[in-house]
């Protein structure tokens, strides 16, 4: 709904404005912070037991070096229900990795970090995911009538409260599409979502063509999870427009024992999963 | 506690007033009263603010919203002047032996301009006198001469040039007085309350400048009649329609027309205004290929009927549009209507009353064509009001009425528009609300050179029943969570439904109302003011500008209603025989119970909008500097500004510290430094040439302070909230009048404008986003500048 009455006022702006350019601009420079990306993602029909968590820390605004990797940290996650542990490998490049993991839908698990000296921790719960009813291209729906669109359905079970993450990534694409998505709205039905390419010279955006290649990944998760995806999808995609809610610091799940003021960034979520790889015609 | 007090209190000021009152009823045996009206020569219409004095005494009037004066004075022999700002001064040799009636009709100076050489004119200069003070009061004729954007006269970015008064930037509706918000401005049109003044997101006002008549802006120092917003009052007011001659005026522009057509009626007894407007930059769109399309148009309209010398009536109405359409996909519709029945009845030459019932309303329709869906909000108002004046004495006016208003809220209907729509069917909880208010005010002259103006509003909010109400534990709809360090919205744990005649919640607040204004000597004047105001229905927007689809909402039991409390010092100059003057401004200004958005807010569509927002303060001061040059073939002015607006969320029933960690910051409308100057120039008869400097600090903003790899993409952390400034905004805009048709007795006349706006076609930043670029993904400021340069040519004409 939000993405909605935003692309609303976002094309009321745009039709009646007349510029846009990248400009310098000088940004303040904050506290640089571990960054925790630990997505547990648990793929329907297979094990789930190969997982990774990264890490690495912030950088300032404009700095345009890769992310600095995070070597030497102890990651390890618990079940709370099972009270099993998965302690995850060091690869020496940012990553952290298991082949042992343990999905369990609804139970809780917990990650904890030690990286120079301080402890990191937080917990969340597991969240099954709907089957991906139908992927199907189109041109006639979507912004424009002309350009390619890959339409998503699924079907959303009636009467329970349910929150997804859907990821398009086309893989001629560096950037990915992202859906936060709760059913407030769409309780019960099948909700359809698209994600399609406008043509903007500017910005090197040219439509899909056929033989492009799109990865569809759809999430089920957790509110709280969907709370922090919904803002971070929302800044992203618009942060400092006119119409857009003043920018605020992203809160994860993730907490400093040791120094609480050195919050991490980030989240640790854990989740059940369904993906595709769509071929347009 | 305080308000405890204040109860108290009242009885004191009754008190106090009842005994004025009979002191200045003895007095005022003795005298007589002269009354009538004021209007313009040429077209009938009545003049508010007119002045009308008696030569070589103090005694003196001004005209009402509707042209009616009223002065007593000793039986004498008397000189009686009337003026106007734009109009010939006219006196009369009176001899006041009875109560007698004096209409009179005063003729406009440019009117005069081709026939006879004109010497002086009343200007807009300081009133030294009157108690009134932080006002902004423009003549219509003055925002004509104005350099505008895209051809189109617009009252609202007029006001912008004087001190005081801002926008949130280009293409954002609204404006701001005294670092206070958008919707804490009263705008009123003929009485009635519009909740959105802009087209097309603010590029163009709602007001017609050629139905318009005038229009005052009350800053601080709000009489006693206005209540219900904390910042000012916009009074505009609508022509009553020339009553002598029939007329047509119009404009023809390049992206949009304008026609009025007025005239006499009912055999003389009464007249009429019809005044349509409309862009047509859409067709043009349309036929350039363009896809999307935008276009608004509105309607004025206006009629009066004179019963007898005692009762008059007016009808007016206003409805007015914007459309957009996305390359059918999308379209949005929204628009304020409104229209007012008046009496305006005369009981005697000292009592004058005024009955008015209104209606207005304001709505949005969205249809999402691709979603299969549409969208409705609106809010509804049916005010009545009973309005009276007595003209006790030279000495003595009492102004006193009453109000209610009923309002209704539909903040959101979801309706699917086909079999295969995915959306279901929503009803946000309708809400409704009664608005009551007394009030009694008086405009006393203690001395020769003191005038106070005091009164008090007592103002009543019936929060009424008829809709469900979440209930939370603890009262809590949102609970900070110190693990996690941000606040967290609860479930509700019940349910209540009030039938609609129960009341959820009840406010009510005593308003006092007071100013001063004392007569140094005759050039320089002092003034100083205190008011306290009360505002119960609130805009709902976490954005940094309002946007025409921001929901109103009543107070009740989660939101409280805002009150303010500003105080004023001023000082008033006339130099070099009237020709300068100066206005000397310093305010503070505090309003509690202002709500602010919780990180993360989520408003739309959201039925339990308590689990969003937090209590708070914020408080705006500053220095309004006003140099006017009001005579001669050049006049103009100069306005300048220093002020901070900042607000403070502490709210402590969530726990936690509140937003930005319970310091103030900045508003999104606070500007430290505003200036801008506004010239004229008459260079012969053919030719007059006008145009405005702006310079403003720029609009407060938050800025990323650091970014990290999350999900594949950068996010960016963000500093303290409006911590950082858009780039100073500045601008200089010039505009030239040719008026070729010079025969007097022609009766079409017609003007050329050519404006250019924004000549250094400065690229001002509306906003600055930031983001990854598409393509390299490195990270990237971009900017948005809503004009450039944009010059306009314009025909308007008169018939």
């Amino acid at each position: 709904m939000k993405i909605i009455y935003k692309i609303i006022l976002g094309a009321l702006v745009l039709t009646s404005t007349s510029c846009t350019d990248v400009i310098e601009v000088d940004v303040p420079e904050g506290p640089i912070r571990l960054t925790i990306e630990a997505s547990l993602d648990w793929e329907k029909g297979t094990l789930g037991n190969n997982q990774t968590i990264l890490l690495s820390t912030s950088t300032p605004f404009f700095d345009n070096q890769n992310p600095n990797p995070v070597n030497g940290a102890t990651v390890q996650v618990t079940n709370v229900d099972s009270g099993a542990v998965f302690a995850f490998t060091d690869q020496q490049d940012g990553r952290y990795t298991t082949d042992a993991f343990v999905p369990v839908i609804g139970d809780t698990y917990t990650l904890d970090i030690n990286y120079e000296g301080e402890h990191y921790t937080g917990s969340e719960t597991l969240y099954s995911v709907s089957d991906i009813s139908e992927v199907t291209q189109s041109t006639e729906d979507g912004e424009d009538d002309e350009a390619l669109e890959v339409n998503v359905s699924f079907e959303d079970p009636e009467g329970i409260e349910n929150y997804y993450f859907l990821r398009f990534q086309s893989q001629n694409d560096l950037l990915p599409e992202l859906f936060d998505i709760k059913d407030e709205f769409i309780d019960g039905n099948e909700a359809t979502f698209y994600y399609e390419k406008i043509e903007d010279e500017q910005d090197n955006i040219s439509e899909f063509q056929p033989g492009d290649v799109v990865d569809i990944k759809l999430l089920g998760i957790s509110r709280n999870y969907y709370n922090y995806m919904q803002l971070l999808i929302e800044q992203f995609e618009s942060s400092g427009d006119p119409f857009s809610a003043t920018p605020v610091p992203l809160v994860g799940n993730c907490i400093n024992l040791d120094n609480t003021d050195n919050t991490p960034y980030g989240y640790f979520r854990v989740t059940q999963m369904v993906q595709e790889t769509y071929i347009f015609q | 506690m305080k308000q405890k007090r204040k109860r108290r209190s009242l009885p004191w000021i009754w008190t106090g007033l009842c005994l004025l009152l009979g002191a200045t009823a003895l007095q005022a045996q003795q005298n007589f009263t002269i009354s009538g009206k004021v209007a313009d020569k040429i077209n009938g219409e009545t003049l508010f603010g007119a002045t009308i004095f008696l030569k070589g005494t103090t005694i003196g009037a001004v005209t009402n919203e509707y042209g009616f004066y009223s002065l007593s004075a000793p039986a004498g022999t008397y000189t009686i002047v009337f003026s106007y700002m734009g109009y010939k001064e006219v006196s009369r040799e009176i001899n006041l032996e009875q109560n007698q009636k004096l209409d009179m009709e005063i003729e406009e100076f440019s009117t005069l301009l081709d026939e006879v050489e004109v010497t002086a004119e009343e200007p807009e200069r300081a009133i030294l006198r009157k108690p009134e003070m932080s006002v902004s009061k423009l003549n219509i004729k003055t925002v004509k001469q104005m350099p505008v954007v895209l051809g189109e006269v617009d009252v609202i970015k007029s006001l912008q040039v004087l001190p005081g008064v801002t926008s949130n930037g280009e293409g954002s509706s609204g404006f701001h007085v005294r670092g206070g918000a958008v919707d804490q401005n009263l705008v009123l049109l003929d009485e009635a309350i519009i909740y959105n003044t802009s087209h097309m997101l603010g590029f163009f006002s709602v007001f017609n400048a050629d139905a318009v008549k005038d229009l005052k802006l009350y800053k601080g120092g709000i009489p006693a009649k206005f209540g219900g917003r904390v910042s000012s009052v916009l009074d505009v007011r609508q022509k009553d329609g020339n009553s002598k001659n029939f007329a047509l005026t119009g404009g023809i522009g390049v992206i949009s027309s304008r026609l009025a057509a007025e005239g006499p009626m009912f055999n003389d007894r009464g007249s009429f205004l019809v005044a349509g407007r409309g862009s047509y930059a859409h067709l043009l769109m349309k036929l350039a290929g363009e896809k999307n399309s935008v276009s608004f148009y509105d309607l004025n309209l206006k009629t009066n009927y004179t019963i007898d010398k005692n009762n008059k009536l007016y009808l007016s109405g206003y409805f007015g549009r914007d459309v957009f359409d996305f390359d059918g996909s999308f379209s949005s519709s929204y628009g304020n209507a409104s229209g007012n029945l008046r009496w305006n009845h005369i009981f005697n030459d000292r009592l004058f009353s005024n009955l008015s019932l209104i209606y207005s309303r304001y709505d949005y329709e969205l249809g999402i064509t691709d979603f299969e869906f549409d969208w409705i909000s609106s809010i509804n108002n049916y005010n009545a009001k009973y309005d009276l004046k007595y003209y006790f004495s030279d000495a003595f006016k009492l102004d006193f009425g009453v109000s209610t208003i009923k309002y209704e809220f539909d903040p959101g209907q979801i309706k699917p528009t086909g079999p295969t729509s995915a959306i279901n069917e929503l009803q946000l909880d309708q809400k409704r609300a009664l608005e009551s208010a007394a009030y009694i005010n008086a405009e006393h002259k203690l001395t020769d050179r003191l005038t106070a103006q005091y009164g008090i509003r007592f103002s009543h909010f019936n929060r009424m029943g008829g809709q469900p109400l979440s209930i939370y534990a603890n009262d809590q709809p949102l609970v900070y969570n110190p693990t996690l360090r941000f606040y967290e919205r609860t479930d509700p744990v019940d349910e209540v439904t009030f039938s609609k005649s129960e009341s959820i919640k009840k406010f009510s607040n005593f308003e006092p109302r007071l100013s001063l204004a004392y007569q140094l000597n005759d050039n320089s004047s002092l003034k100083a003011g205190y008011s306290r105001a009360a505002q119960y229905i609130h805009l709902l927007s976490n954005t940094s500008s309002v946007t025409p689809l921001d929901v109103w909402t009543p107070s009740g039991k989660y939101i409280k209603p805002q009150l303010s409390d500003q105080y004023a010092l001023g000082y008033f100059r006339n130099f070099t025989d009237k020709m300068y003057s100066l206005e000397a401004e310093l305010y503070y200004k505090t309003v509690d119970n202002r709500i602010d958005y919780i990180d993360g807010s989520d408003l739309i569509g959201n039925n339990t909008i308590e689990t969003e927002i937090l209590n708070g303060e914020s408080r705006a001061y500053g220095l309004e500097l006003l140099l006017r040059k009001n005579e001669g073939d050049f006049t103009g002015w100069i306005a300048y500004t220093l002020s901070k607006s900042e607000q403070r969320t502490t709210d402590s029933k969530a726990g936690g510290p509140g937003i930005n960690n319970g310091n103030w910051y900045s508003t999104p409308y606070d500007r430290t430094h505003d200036i801008s100057v506004t010239g004229a120039y008459q260079l012969n008869k053919k030719w007059s040439f006008g145009a405005n400097a702006i310079y403003q600090t720029g609009r407060p903003v938050t800025y990323p302070n650091g970014q990290y790899q999350y999900e594949g993409v950068s996010v960016a952390n963000f500093s303290e909230r409006n911590a950082d400034r858009l780039p100073n905004y500045y601008r200089l805009d010039v505009s030239a009048t040719y008026k070729p048709n010079k025969k007097p007795h022609k009766k079409w006349k017609g003007e050329w404008v050519l404006s250019v706006y924004n000549v250094f076609n400065r690229k001002n930043a509306a906003s600055i986003s930031f983001g990854q670029n598409f393509e390299t993904g490195a990270n990237e400021a971009t900017r948005t500048a809503i004009f450039g340069i944009v010059p306009s040519l314009t025909y308007n004409f008169k018939f």
